[in-house]
C-alpha cells in the first residue's frame, strides 16, 4: 500500500532518520533503534542475487543489537579510524515509500533511499543507492526501528561503506 | 625505461641495514605499463578456485592483468582457462560473473561455443564465400597458453614461457594445504563476494597485509571495540585482550616473490576452527594444526592473498592503472561446517575483512592517502622497509623448519618487532622481472601472441 495519511508517523520517522544522519545527530539517531535491532545489509551472489541467510552467508554489514551501532559511532567520534577523520557531507533521499503488513503495534515499510555523499576531502562525490526494508515496533508513543534490511545496488564499494553512507 | 631504470629504483643493500624503494614504482603510469605486460600479463597469476565452477558446464570470468578470461569445465569435468573473446570480431563472449552454460553464443554475429572452448557454429558459414585461409583456421576460443590447478586453487599464464606452477609457487603450497586440509571434505566457497576499489597502487595493499607494524596504530578503534565487548565473551575476537609477551609474529619471503607473515598466541577461542581442535590434532597433526590456528597472511605474488585471522579469506588484487585498484574478496571455509562455526564464521569475516567492518576501511583510506600524499618527487624515499633487517636470517627460522621450509629469508619476534624485511621478497621479484624482461634481446618471448614491445 503507498503511504497515505494514516501512515503519517511511519513517513516522518524515515524523513527524521535521514535528517538526523545528514545533521550527524548520532545520538538522536541512535534513539529511533529498538535495543534489539538487526541492522543488515546483505552481500551480492550473484548480478541479481542477494544473500539471504546472514547465518552461513556473507553479509556487508549484520549488527544484532544496539550496542553494536553503538560500537561504530564511537569509532566515529574516537579521531583514531583513518577511513573516519573527515566524514562527508551526505543527503538522504527517501522516496517510492510502500507500507506493508502492519498491526496496531507493527509496521513494515519498504523505500528507496539514495544517499549523495560529497567528501570535502578529497573533494569527490559518491552515492549509494539502496533499497530498504524497514520493521517499526510501536513503543508508547513512538515508533522505533526493530529491522533494517539495506540491499546497496552498487556494491563496488569506494574504499568503505558504513551506517552514515545508507 | 630500461633495466638500469628499473634497478635504480630500489636500494638493496642488506650488508648496510638499507633498504628503500622510489615512490615511483607506486605512481608512474609507464611503470604500471610495464608491470602489466612483464608481470600480470607475463607470468603466473591467481584466476580463481575450482569450486567456482564445480558442475559440467559451469564457468566463472576473471581477468588476468586487462584480459577478461573464462574459466569454463566441459561435459566432461575438465576445466579450460579461455580469452572471452569472440574469434570472429573480438565481443566479449561470456556477461556474467558466473553461470551455467552448454553452450556460449557470441551477441554480434552469433557465433557459438562449447563449454570445452570449441567453436560449433559460425553462422551461415556455408554461404559465406571465404577463401581457403578462413577454414584452415581454428575457430574455438583463445586458449590461456598455462593453466594450472594446485588442490583446486587455479592460475593462469598468458605468456607460454613459464616455469610449471609447482615451480611457481614452490614450497608456498604448504600454506593452501594449510587451508585446504582445515575440514575432512576440503573448501568451500561461502556465498556472497565482496568488491572494493581504491585510489592507490596495489602493490600497497599487498604490502599491508603483511605489515604488523601497522596494525596497532591503524586499527586501535577495532581493538578497542572488541575488548570492551562483555569479558564473559571467549569468542568475541581473535585479537580480544592481544597481550604483547603472549603474541608472536615472524615472517617469510620465499622465491618469487611470495611471502608469508604468521604468529601465535590470539586468542583461538574465537577460532571457527577451536572446537574442532582435537579431531583436526588427530588427522593433520599437532604442528600442522597449530598452524591452523595461527594468523597467516600469504602473498600469491603478485595478484592472490590467502588470509586468516579472524577468519579465511581469500582477496584478488586487479590493478587499473597506477593509482587504482580493484579488489575481489571471498570468505572461504571447510566444506559442511558446523551452524555454530559458520556463524561465528561469517561474523568475524565482516568485522575485520569487509570494507564496510571496522578494520579493512582504515586500511584502505590509508592507502589513498599514500597516493593523494605522493604527489610530487619531493616524496621520494620512503624508509619503511627496514625493521627487521638486523635480525633477519638467510637460515630457516625454527617455525620455518617445523614445516619443513626452507624461505630465502625469514624472522620472528615480538609483534612489536614489526618486521618490514618481509616486504623485500616481492620487492626483489617486482625488480627482477621487470629487469630480466627489459634486458631480453628478444622481448616477444615475454609475451602472448603479439608484436615485441617496444
Amino acid at each position: 500500500m503507498t503511504a497515505g495519511d494514516g501512515h503519517a508517523e511511519v513517513v516522518a520517522l524515515l524523513h527524521r532518520e535521514a535528517l538526523y544522519l545528514d545533521e550527524q545527530r548520532w545520538d538522536d539517531w541512535l534513539a529511533l533503534y529498538a535495543d534489539d535491532v538487526e541492522y543488515w545489509v546483505p552481500a551480492w551472489k550473484s548480478e541479481h542475487e542477494a544473500t539471504t541467510d546472514p547465518r552461513r552467508e556473507i553479509s556487508l554489514i549484520y549488527l544484532n543489537s544496539r550496542a553494536r551501532l553503538e560500537e561504530r559511532i564511537a569509532r566515529i567520534r574516537s579521531g583514531r579510524s583513518a577511513a573516519n577523520l573527515v566524514l562527508p557531507r551526505t543527503a538522504h533521499a527517501i522516496s517510492n515509500v510502500l507500507i506493508g503488513t502492519e498491526t496496531a503495534e507493527t509496521v513494515d515499510v519498504r523505500c528507496l533511499c539514495i544517499t549523495h555523499i560529497y567528501d570535502p576531502k578529497r573533494r569527490q562525490e559518491y552515492r549509494t543507492v539502496a533499497r530498504h526494508t524497514l520493521g517499526l515496533v510501536r513503543l508508547g508513543e513512538e515508533w522505533r526501528i526493530r529491522s533494517k534490511k539495506v540491499v546497496v545496488l552498487n556494491d563496488n564499494l569506494r574504499t568503505k561503506l558504513d551506517f552514515y553512507m545508507l | 625505461m630500461d633495466a638500469s631504470d628499473i634497478e635504480a629504483l630500489v636500494i638493496d643493500r642488506p650488508e648496510d641495514g638499507m633498504f628503500k624503494v622510489h615512490a615511483d614504482i607506486y605512481r608512474s603510469e609507464e611503470i604500471f605499463e610495464l608491470e602489466q605486460k612483464y608481470i600480470f600479463e607475463g607470468g603466473w597469476v591467481f584466476l580463481g578456485l575450482d569450486c567456482q565452477a564445480p558442475e559440467p558446464h559451469d564457468f566463472f570470468t576473471t581477468h588476468i592483468g586487462r584480459q577478461s578470461v573464462i574459466v569454463s569445465r566441459d561435459k566432461d569435468g575438465t576445466l579450460h582457462g579461455l580469452i572471452n573473446a569472440c574469434r570472429h570480431r573480438g565481443a566479449l563472449v561470456c556477461h556474467t560473473a558466473a553461470g551455467n552454460a552448454r553452450t556460449h553464443l557470441c551477441p554480434y554475429h552469433g557465433w557459438t561455443y562449447d563449454s570445452a572452448g570449441n567453436n560449433t557454429a559460425v553462422t551461415a558459414h556455408d554461404r559465406g564465400a571465404h577463401g581457403a585461409g578462413f577454414d584452415a583456421e581454428d575457430h574455438g576460443l583463445r586458449r590461456i597458453p598455462r593453466f594450472e590447478s594446485y588442490r583446486g586453487f587455479l592460475f593462469g599464464s598468458l605468456n607460454p614461457d613459464v616455469p610449471p606452477l609447482s615451480a611457481y609457487l614452490g614450497e608456498t603450497t604448504v600454506f593452501i594445504d594449510l587451508v585446504v586440509d582445515q575440514g575432512p571434505d576440503g573448501l568451500e566457497l561461502v556465498p556472497g563476494t565482496v568488491h572494493y576499489t581504491y585510489r592507490g597502487n596495489w602493490k600497497l595493499q599487498i604490502e599491508n597485509s603483511a605489515d604488523i607494524y601497522h596494525f596497532m596504530p591503524t586499527h586501535e578503534t577495532l581493538l578497542r571495540i572488541v575488548n570492551a565487548r562483555a569479558a564473559d565473551d571467549a569468542a568475541a575476537s581473535a585479537y580480544r585482550h592481544r597481550k604483547e609477551g603472549s603474541v608472536t609474529r615472524g615472517s617469510m619471503c620465499f622465491p618469487n616473490g611470495h611471502n608469508a607473515m604468521f604468529g601465535g598466541g590470539d586468542n583461538i577461542r574465537a577460532r571457527p576452527l577451536y572446537r574442532e581442535l582435537d579431531r583436526l590434532r588427530e588427522r593433520v597433526g599437532a604442528v600442522r594444526a597449530k598452524w591452523m590456528l595461527y594468523t597467516r597472511n600469504v602473498l600469491y605474488f603478485p595478484n592472490m592473498q590467502l588470509l586468516e585471522n579472524a577468519s579465511l579469506q581469500i582477496r584478488v588484487n586487479r590493478p587499473v592503472s597506477a593509482s587504482r585498484t580493484d579488489i575481489v574478496t571471498y570468505c572461504i571455509a571447510p566444506r559442511g561446517e558446523s551452524d555454530e562455526a559458520r556463524e561465528l564464521r561469517v561474523r568475524q569475516y565482516e568485522e575485520f575483512f569487509n570494507p564496510s567492518g571496522l578494520a579493512t576501511p582504515d586500511d584502505t583510506a590509508i592507502f589513498e592517502d599514500i597516493q593523494a600524499a605522493a604527489g610530487a618527487d619531493a616524496v621520494d624515499w620512503n624508509q619503511g622497509y627496514m625493521r627487521g633487517m638486523g635480525t633477519v636470517s638467510r637460515e630457516p627460522i625454527a617455525e620455518a623448519r617445523e614445516l619443513g621450509l626452507n624461505p630465502v629469508t625469514s624472522v620472528a619476534g615480538a609483534p612489536s618487532l614489526g618486521d618490514e624485511t618481509i616486504l623485500h621478497g616481492p620487492i626483489r621479484a617486482w625488480r627482477d622481472r621487470l629487469k630480466a624482461a627489459l634486458s631480453s634481446e628478444d622481448r616477444r618471448s615475454l609475451r602472448y601472441g603479439s608484436a615485441a614491445a617496444e
